[in-house]
Parts: structure tokens; C-alpha cells; sequence
């Protein structure tokens, strides 16, 4: 057989901006999971249409990319705490049924509004980091670094960059405003942290707001992957999200990360040596949802409660 | 007469992270006997339920019933050797009917499966009528057959009590632990379920393992008395001799 | 009205009545709709029964064990290429196929309950979504044959046609112009009736409560011996089994199946279908499938005028008004059309349980209103409002707008209520002679009589007209 042990390191670089962007996306489905018990099925699309808020701001209104994407940011986020507050609020998060429903009715009126305005044709987003700024020395390519004899992307550096900023952004409002706190009050014990005085209701729209902001994030990165922004953009990658955030846990931020890192490596390898070499170029699609499907199995079956997951004890 | 111990709680610890619920507790259980197990809120009383209907496994120790280690089985096969319990905060099922959740009370001792029930065949259908019978009978004994086609949700509290006891006395069960079956009640109501239970016991040849806070009760009906402050056992015997115990009295009068 | 119109003991004679009225409603429905349909919607009556089963299969883990599966349409999509393999490549007949789906979908579910069962809450849902999602792709695979087993991205036909043989002319409908979508109905209602006398027996007895003791509360039920992963793996895997059934039902139908069939909007339009329907009821399974295909062909046919019908194939805006749909039965009608039903009945009809002395465990008389009762002038009301609704209706099917429509058809509907004006007035004169009713019932219940069974032979001769003028 024959082994292309050349390539590989393109595709782990690949699989590494990848799978950050799974993880921004599986870290949107955690820290709601954290604060409501609930897994947001409208996290894709909510995602999809961030980025969709970012390319009528960027592309149609000329606004600078970055203002772009801290506006539409700002925007899902209030379009998440309004959804908590009418939504799901309402509903006993102990009950998965109808908060499973809502978010499901979501799904279908986010994607079918955004294809009524956009329709379903891809449509070109800037890719933040298409090549390097003037101000970076050549580093061998405008778009590249060699790593390794391979090809570094400007875009998988700026991805890790950028994701790395967000994650250390989300540490210090979690861990040092007042907000954080009483988020990780009510996400370790609901009632505990009402009795102290927490404003539950207002710390879960907050749960909302910053997830919903990732997912945003998420999209914007995966948008150039994908060749651009379109309503169905979100699927497959709310999938491996879904893989990613059953591999790490659901209730651990940390774990979404690295478990997005760790299916899109899977991946990586998986397109190396089954998807091109034993399977060839067309099976890479299919090999990668199947893998991710595979994942979650397998997960449940060695580690129910993921890798950096905490089993909970039943109380009767 | 020499009455034979039926179970054995051995050197039970549970923890939980830093918490200890139970700590290194033994006690026994004769056959027939009627034994309240009493003690401040968070003594460790349901706990114990907890651990020999398993649902928590014990950090160590062990459970024999009848000769045979409780803390090995699993939590649906406890029922097989007779050991059934209530829960202080009731686990009926309210999507079914108040007879049909006394029916599953004999879930184990039934045998109709998928097949047999879905193509109704002759020995499904002898066994269901029979069942239905019992459950009726059981729910005589307690005066629930009113509500015996009401759906098992939105009744008060002291009736919904009552199913839960119908649907383990359906059962025939040997050891019967009741956790809490008190509360909510009236003093007369509380006074006719010490004596239903009493009654239960000698009808069915029941040993009652019993969790309550209301004391006349406790002692109006117990033979043994076993009394827990944080999670270790601080006395046990003859009802009227650990009422007067200092370290009772210290307990319960310290925590209140 | 405090007590509902008709009370009965349970089996007795007025009891029978009432169950035989609702089985001719049953079967002049299912006699009429091959008859009195076009043939395109037969076909679509065709596909709601066959989202019914698959509907059913969603509902015995959703709705009577409390899990979140969400993947259904994989299920589905399994049974369909089996048997459009089996039929198409080994020339195997349809009923053959039968037991080799039902148990690879039983395999199946046992594949994919098996570790997703064993932790608690949405953890199936991830796995269920997971797998609908996957499931479209994985056709397509070349290895192992499958892709020449499912004909891969170009879907696999099926050229055996489904006729009714000689002794099957008869069936109303099969001949003629709508023959061969009519002849399919029929064994879709033949297998649909087979597959809910199965289910409901299941559901009724020990393992079935087993299931429902489970979801209502965990604790309990394993401390009562039921064996937690294996009674919900067991139920997962005949759901399993049903879904897939509910595929080779499809393909029978379409003589047709392609990957992009069973995506996960599927599984989401099984989900709509039940919520609509009614989770954790069986006739909720049914009604469900029939509203999501005729929902959905509303949706379309109302966004066409409305300029927002955009796409080719489902319009997006008819998938948001689903979505829209999904959203407003849960906040507000969380059980359903089944639900809204039941109430309606509970103020028609209350049966009474008997003991097993075979006395009703409460007296009828103890529901007797006496002299007060205010049923006679009930009973004239809803005799009134049929004939008056019926007026309405019919006007009303005039005005050319499909909302208008809609509502005339239901209007129309309240006629096939009559029979129970007759009999509620033909018991109130009864108690009136024994003297339990004043004398100023009897205006009220002759006309509720009188009306009731002009109604009743209304639709008795409406019915058989559509039958003998299209049989």
C-alpha cells in the first residue's frame, strides 16, 4: 500500500484550524449546556446567521471586517438573550422535550428566514486572514509559513490567534467579573446560587449571550473554508461541534475545545491515510461525518461523561 | 421465641467527595419486626434506603438479606429476594392510572414479554387478569378503589402515600422499608396508618423497616429502635430504653 | 356543564353503541378516502400513512419512554433500501421483505441504543441527531457493495409494479384511473392496522408500562425490577424496527429511494408529526402524519399568493411556518391535537371502569343530574349546529381562498356529531318518564331528536351516495 506521509502534515494543520473552529462552535453548545442543562440544536443557525449579519455589514455596507464581526457579535448576542428570556425560559430546563422542540423550531425558522432573504447560493465573506498584513516580514509566502517542508496558512495561524484571544477573553470575564462568578454559581447549582441571591434569570440570558457570540465567531472563521457564507453552512460543522463536545464533555468549556481539536484531527488523519490513500479523494466527506457519528458512539460507550466531563450523582 | 435476623446492615460507609452520609453503621433486623430508624434531618436515614434499594453503592461495608449480599445485586434485582420500599417524595409513575402503577408493583414476579403482549396470547392475558385482580384487592385493603382509574397524579398527598404502599404490598414483599409515611398526614390519619401498618405487618408476615420524624408513631409501633445522627449510629434496642438514652436527647434536642 | 352528556358503564350495551358509531366514522373514512380522492392525493394520503408508522416508531421512545430520539428518519431509510434491494435485485415480493427489515431495524436499534441508553438525558439525542445526519452520506458508499445495493447518489427504483391481483378488484377504489395508488392505500391501512393492534397490546401490558414507568420516574421503576437499559434497549429496538418498516412501507409506495429522502429534515418533520399530534398517545402518531403532509401542502399552497413561495420543492418559508408551528403547539398546545380532542370528548362521553365484581366502580346514577339537567338543551344546541354549521360551511366553500377553506371543511364536519343529539335526547325522555326530568325538557329533546336524526340520515345517505356514485 501506498502510504503519503508527505502530505500529512498539510492536513494536521488543517485538521488544527479545523477542529478550533469546531471547538469555538462546541464551546457555544457547552456553555449553554452549563448554564440550562440544554443543547441548543439552533446553535448552528444562529451561528449562520452572525456570520450572514457580518457579511451584509462587511461586504454590503464596506464597514472595516473587525467592526463587522464585534457588531454582529454583539447582535447574536442580544438575539440569544432575547430567545432565552421568551423562549426557553418558560420551560423546565429538567424537561428535555420542549426546550429539544424549541430550539428545533429555531433551526427551521432561522435557516428558512435567512434562504427566503439570501437564498442558498454560497456568497463570498472576506477571509479575515487571507494573507499576511504588509507589516509581517516575508516569511516565505504572503499566504504561508514552510513548517516541516509544509505549507503553515496565514489563515490556521490568525484562526488560532484569534480563537486563543477569544478563549483568554472568556477566562477573564468567567473568572473575573461578577457576571462570570454568578455563571459559574448557577452552572455548578441552580438552586444554591438563587438562595445566595443570584439573579438566576439574568445569569442564564449572559450563559446565552456569550455562547451565542462564539458561535458567531465560529462561523466567520469556518466561513472562507467553506467558500463562503450560505444558509446551510452550518450542518455538517454543528455535527462535528456535537462530536467535539460529547469527546471533551458537555459541561466542561475546556474539554469543547479540545475535544473540536481532537475531531478534526481525527479527521486529518482520517482524510490522510483512509480518505486519499485507501479510499480516495471522493470518500473524504463521508469518512468525516461517519467519523464524527463514530465518535460519539464510542465516547458513550468508554466515557458517558466524555473526557473532561464530571458524572453527576443521582438524587432521590 | 427466637426470631431469625433477616438483615444484616454490616460497617456501611457511604461518602460523598468529602461528605460521609453513613458512617461505619451496623444494625440487625429480626423477621416480623417492626424497626424505626429515626434521626435529625440529614442523619443519613435515606441514605441507607438508598443504599440497600441500590441506588448509591456504599464506599464499604455490606447488606445481607436472608442470607444473601444485597450490595452485590443491582438495583432491579433487589426486588427478586422481596425487598421493596416508598420514597419520602413519592417515585409513582403519573402518566398511568392509579391501578396500573400498583400492576407494575409485581413487575418482577410477572413473566408476559413483548411477544406474548403484543400477540395477546392465552397464558398473557390469564396472567393479566389475575394481576388486575390483585391490584384491585391490594387496593381494597388500603380503601383506594375510588381512585383506582384516576390517573396516579393530582390526588393529596396522604392518598398518594397509600398507592405507593399498595403498590409494594402487591408484591408480597418480606422486608417493606416505608420512608417518611407520615408526613403530610393529619394526627388522625397518622394514627390509622400506625395502625394499618401494624395490621399490614401480621397479614402478610411483613418486616417493616420505618423512616419517620413523627415520634408517637415511631414509638407507638416500633420493637426496635435505631437511631442515626450524622450518618453513625448513636443507639439502638428496645424503644423505651433509648428514648431516655442522654445522647438521644442530646441529639435531637441539641439540633432543634 | 359539569357532567359530560353521555355517562356508561364500561362494556355496557350503550357503550357498545357508542364504540360501533365510532368504528363506522373509522371505516366510512377509510371506504371514502380512495373513492373521493384525485390520485396525486391519494398519493399524498399514501405518504401521511406511511409518516404515521415511522411517527408511531419516534413516539414509543419520545413520547411513552420519555428519550430523546431524534433520528428516525435513518431507521426509515434503512428499511426502504433493504427492501428496495431485496425486491429490486433478488426479486424478492414485498411481504418477503417484512421480516428481514423488521429485523435488521431491530439490529439496529440495538446497535445505537445500546451505549446511548445506558447514560442519562440528551445524550441519545446527540447520538440520534448524529446518525440522521450521517445516514445520506453513508449510501453512497462504494465499498462493500453498497452503493451498487442503494444505487448511490442517483437512488435506486424499484420496476416491480404493485397491482391488486384478480381477487382484490373489489377494493373500492383499485379500479379504474386511481387503481394503483388506491391498491397501495389499502395495504398501507392493512399494515397500519396490523401495526397498531401490535403496539397498542405492547403499550397495554406489563412490558409496555415497564416503558412508562421509566419515563415518568426512573428510581421508582428500578426499584419495582424493571431492568432499566434493557427495557428501554428493547424499546428503542422495536421502535427501530417499526421505523424501518415505516421505509419499506415508503418504498412500496414510491417504487422509489435515494439517499436524499432520509435527511435529517425528515426526522425533524417526524418530530413536527408528533408534537402535532400528540407525544405519548398512539392516535397521535396518526394524526400527526396526516397533518404534517397536509400542513406542509397548506404552508406551500398559502406562501405561493403570498410572494413567498421562492424555491423550487418546498418553499423556505413553508419549512419556517413548521418551525413557527413546532414552537406555538409546545408553548401552547403541548399535548397536541389528540389533547384538544380528548377534551371535546370528555364533554361528550364519560365511561365508566368497572370493578372486577363487574359493577361500575361508581353508580351511573350517582351522575345523573336530576332535575336541574340542563343535557336536553345541549343536545338541541349541538343538533342545531350541525345543520347551521353545515349551511355555513357550504356557503362558505364558495369564497375562493384556501384559509376560508380549511376552516369551511371543519365547519362541515360538526354535522357527523348528530348521533349523539339523538341519544343524548332519546335518554333524557327516558329519565323524563321515570319522572327525574320536569316536563320542560321535552320541547328541547324532541327537537334535539327530531334534528339529530334527520342529521344522522343525512350523513348515512351522503356517505353512501359518494361510495355507490365513485365505487
Amino acid at each position: 500500500m501506498n502510504w503519503n506521509f508527505d502530505v500529512l502534515p498539510d492536513f494536521i494543520f488543517n485538521g488544527l484550524s479545523l477542529g478550533a473552529i469546531y471547538g469555538a462552535v462546541a464551546l457555544s453548545l457547552v456553555l449553554i449546556f452549563k448554564a440550562t442543562t440544554l443543547i441548543n440544536f439552533a446553535t448552528g443557525e444562529l451561528a449562520m446567521l452572525g456570520a450572514f449579519l457580518v457579511y451584509v455589514l462587511h461586504m454590503e455596507q464596506g464597514i472595516w471586517l473587525w467592526l463587522s464581526m464585534a457588531i454582529a457579535m454583539g447582535l447574536s448576542a442580544g438575539l440569544g438573550v432575547l430567545i432565552e428570556r421568551t423562549l426557553t425560559r418558560p420551560f423546565d430546563p429538567e424537561d428535555h422535550l420542549p426546550v429539544v422542540l424549541i430550539t428545533l423550531g429555531l433551526f427551521l425558522i432561522i435557516n428558512a428566514v435567512a434562504g427566503d432573504i439570501w437564498n442558498y447560493q454560497v456568497r463570498i465573506l472576506t477571509n479575515p486572514f487571507g494573507k499576511f498584513p504588509d507589516w509581517v516580514p516575508s516569511l516565505g509566502g504572503d499566504r504561508y509559513v514552510e513548517v516541516l517542508g509544509s505549507r503553515l496558512k496565514y489563515q490556521s495561524i490568525g484562526i488560532w490567534l484569534t480563537l486563543a484571544l477569544a478563549l483568554f477573553a472568556l477566562s477573564l470575564i468567567l473568572n473575573k467579573t461578577k457576571a462570570g462568578l454568578a455563571f459559574r454559581a448557577v452552572s455548578s447549582n441552580v438552586e444554591s446560587a438563587r438562595l445566595v441571591g443570584v439573579h438566576t434569570g439574568r445569569t442564564l440570558g449572559f450563559g446565552w449571550a456569550i455562547a451565542s457570540a462564539f458561535g458567531t465567531l465560529g462561523a466567520v472563521l469556518v466561513a472562507p473554508q467553506l467558500g463562503g457564507v450560505n444558509p446551510n453552512m452550518m450542518a455538517t460543522i454543528l455535527i462535528y461541534a456535537l462530536a467535539g463536545a460529547a469527546l471533551g464533555g458537555l459541561d466542561s468549556q475546556g474539554g469543547a475545545v479540545l475535544g473540536g481539536i481532537l475531531v478534526g484531527l481525527i479527521q486529518a488523519v482520517l482524510v490522510t491515510w483512509g480518505g486519499v490513500v485507501v479510499f480516495g479523494q471522493l470518500y473524504m466527506s463521508i469518512l468525516q461525518l461517519a467519523a464524527a457519528f463514530l465518535i460519539i458512539l464510542i465516547v458513550l460507550l468508554f466515557r458517558p461523561a466524555g473526557l473532561f466531563g464530571t458524572r453527576r450523582v443521582e438524587r432521590v | 421465641m427466637q426470631r431469625v435476623a433477616l438483615l444484616e446492615v454490616s460497617d456501611i460507609t457511604v461518602r460523598f467527595g468529602g461528605i460521609v452520609a453513613l458512617d461505619d453503621l451496623s444494625f440487625t433486623m429480626d423477621e416480623g419486626q417492626i424497626l424505626g430508624l429515626i434521626g435529625p434531618n440529614g442523619a443519613g436515614k435515606t441514605t441507607l434506603f438508598n443504599v440497600v434499594s441500590r441506588i448509591y453503592d456504599p464506599t464499604q461495608g455490606s447488606v445481607t438479606f436472608d442470607g444473601q449480599d444485597l450490595t452485590a445485586m443491582s438495583a432491579h434485582e433487589i426486588s427478586r429476594v422481596g425487598v421493596y420500599r416508598t420514597f419520602q417524595n413519592l417515585a409513582l409513575w403519573p402518566g398511568m392510572t392509579v391501578i396500573e402503577n400498583v400492576m407494575v408493583g409485581d413487575h418482577t414476579n410477572t413473566k408476559s414479554n413483548v411477544l406474548s403482549s403484543a400477540l395477546r396470547l392465552p397464558s398473557m392475558r390469564s396472567e393479566e387478569a389475575d394481576l388486575r385482580d390483585r391490584a384491585w384487592a391490594a387496593l381494597d385493603e388500603l380503601n383506594l378503589t375510588d381512585v383506582a382509574y384516576s390517573p396516579a397524579a393530582g390526588l393529596p398527598f396522604g392518598t398518594l402515600k397509600r398507592i405507593e404502599l399498595a403498590r409494594a404490598l402487591i408484591a408480597n414483599p418480606r422486608l417493606i422499608m416505608l420512608d417518611e409515611p407520615a408526613s403530610g398526614l393529619t394526627h388522625s390519619e397518622v394514627d390509622s396508618l400506625a395502625q394499618d401498618i401494624k395490621d399490614l405487618r401480621d397479614r402478610h408476615n411483613l418486616t417493616v423497616l420505618l423512616v419517620e420524624h413523627h415520634m408517637r408513631m415511631v414509638l407507638g409501633i416500633s420493637e426496635k429502635l435505631v437511631v442515626l445522627n450524622f450518618g453513625r449510629k448513636i443507639a439502638d434496642g428496645d424503644p423505651d430504653v433509648v428514648r431516655n438514652d442522654p445522647e438521644v436527647i442530646e441529639a435531637y434536642l441539641g439540633s432543634s | 356543564m359539569s357532567t359530560p352528556l353521555v355517562v356508561v358503564a364500561k362494556d355496557s350495551a350503550e357503550h357498545k353503541k357508542w364504540k360501533y358509531a365510532q368504528w363506522l366514522y373509522l371505516a366510512g373514512f377509510l371506504l371514502l378516502t380512495p373513492l373521493v380522492l384525485e390520485p396525486f392525493e391519494i398519493g399524498k394520503m399514501n405518504r401521511a400513512l406511511v409518516l404515521s408508522v415511522a411517527i408511531l416508531a419516534v413516539n414509543l421512545v419520545v413520547g411513552f419512554n420519555g428519550m430523546l430520539a431524534l433520528g428516525h428518519s435513518a431507521f426509515m431509510g434503512i428499511g426502504a433500501f433493504v427492501t428496495a434491494s431485496m425486491v429490486q435485485d433478488e426479486n424478492w415480493d414485498y411481504w418477503q421483505v417484512i421480516p428481514i427489515v423488521l429485523i435488521v431495524g431491530f439490529i439496529m436499534g440495538v446497535i445505537i441504543g445500546l451505549p446511548a441508553l445506558r447514560v442519562k438525558g440528551l445524550y441519545l439525542a446527540l447520538v440520534t441527531i448524529a446518525q440522521a445526519a450521517v445516514f445520506p452520506t453513508l449510501v453512497n458508499i462504494d465499498e462493500l457493495g453498497i452503493a451498487a445495493r442503494t444505487g448511490g447518489p442517483n437512488g435506486k427504483g424499484v420496476s416491480e409494479e404493485v397491482i391488486a391481483p384478480d381477487f382484490l378488484q373489489w377494493l373500492p377504489g383499485v379500479t379504474g384511473a386511481r387503481g394503483g395508488s388506491a391498491y397501495r392505500y389499502w395495504i398501507i391501512v392493512v399494515m397500519i392496522g396490523i401495526t397498531l393492534m401490535l403496539v397498542t397490546n405492547y403499550l397495554r401490558s406489563r412490558p409496555g408500562r415497564a416503558v412508562l414507568a421509566i419515563r415518568d420516574n426512573e428510581a421508582g421503576a428500578a426499584v419495582y425490577g424493571v431492568n432499566l437499559p434493557v427495557v428501554k434497549t428493547m424499546n428503542f429496538a422495536i421502535s427501530a424496527s417499526i421505523g424501518s418498516l415505516a421505509g419499506l412501507m415508503w418504498c412500496l409506495d414510491k417504487g422509489f429511494v435515494a439517499g436524499q429522502d432520509f435527511t435529517f429534515l425528515l426526522a425533524i418533520d417526524l418530530i413536527i408529526g408528533l408534537v402535532l399530534g400528540g407525544v405519548g398517545t398512539i392516535q397521535g402518531s396518526i394524526v400527526g402524519g396526516l397533518f404534517v403532509v397536509w400542513v406542509n401542502d397548506l404552508t406551500k399552497r398559502i406562501s405561493i399568493p403570498l410572494g413567498l413561495y421562492t424555491l423550487n420543492g418546498d418553499g423556505p418559508l413553508a419549512k419556517a411556518i413548521f418551525g413557527l408551528i413546532l414552537i406555538l403547539f409546545t408553548f401552547f398546545a403541548p399535548g397536541g391535537i389528540v389533547s384538544l380532542a380528548r377534551m371535546v370528548q370528555a364533554k361528550l362521553i364519560r365511561v365508566v371502569p368497572l370493578a372486577p365484581s363487574g359493577e361500575p366502580i361508581q353508580p351511573i346514577e350517582s351522575f345523573d343530574p336530576g332535575m336541574e339537567s340542563t343535557r336536553a338543551d345541549a343536545a338541541m344546541k349541538l343538533s342545531i349546529a350541525g345543520p347551521v354549521c353545515l349551511a355555513i360551511g357550504w356557503l362558505a366553500m364558495n369564497i375562493n381562498s384556501l384559509i376560508v377553506g380549511v376552516f369551511a371543511f371543519g365547519f362541515r364536519m360538526i354535522i357527523l356529531f348528530a348521533p349523539v343529539a339523538v341519544l343524548v335526547a332519546t335518554n333524557e325522555l327516558k329519565a323524563h318518564a321515570e319522572g327525574k326530568r320536569p316536563d320542560s325538557i321535552k320541547g328541547p329533546a324532541n327537537t334535539a331528536r327530531l334534528l339529530g336524526l334527520l342529521g344522522t340520515a343525512f350523513v348515512i345517505v351522503y356517505a353512501a351516495q359518494r361510495f355507490i356514485l365513485n365505487y
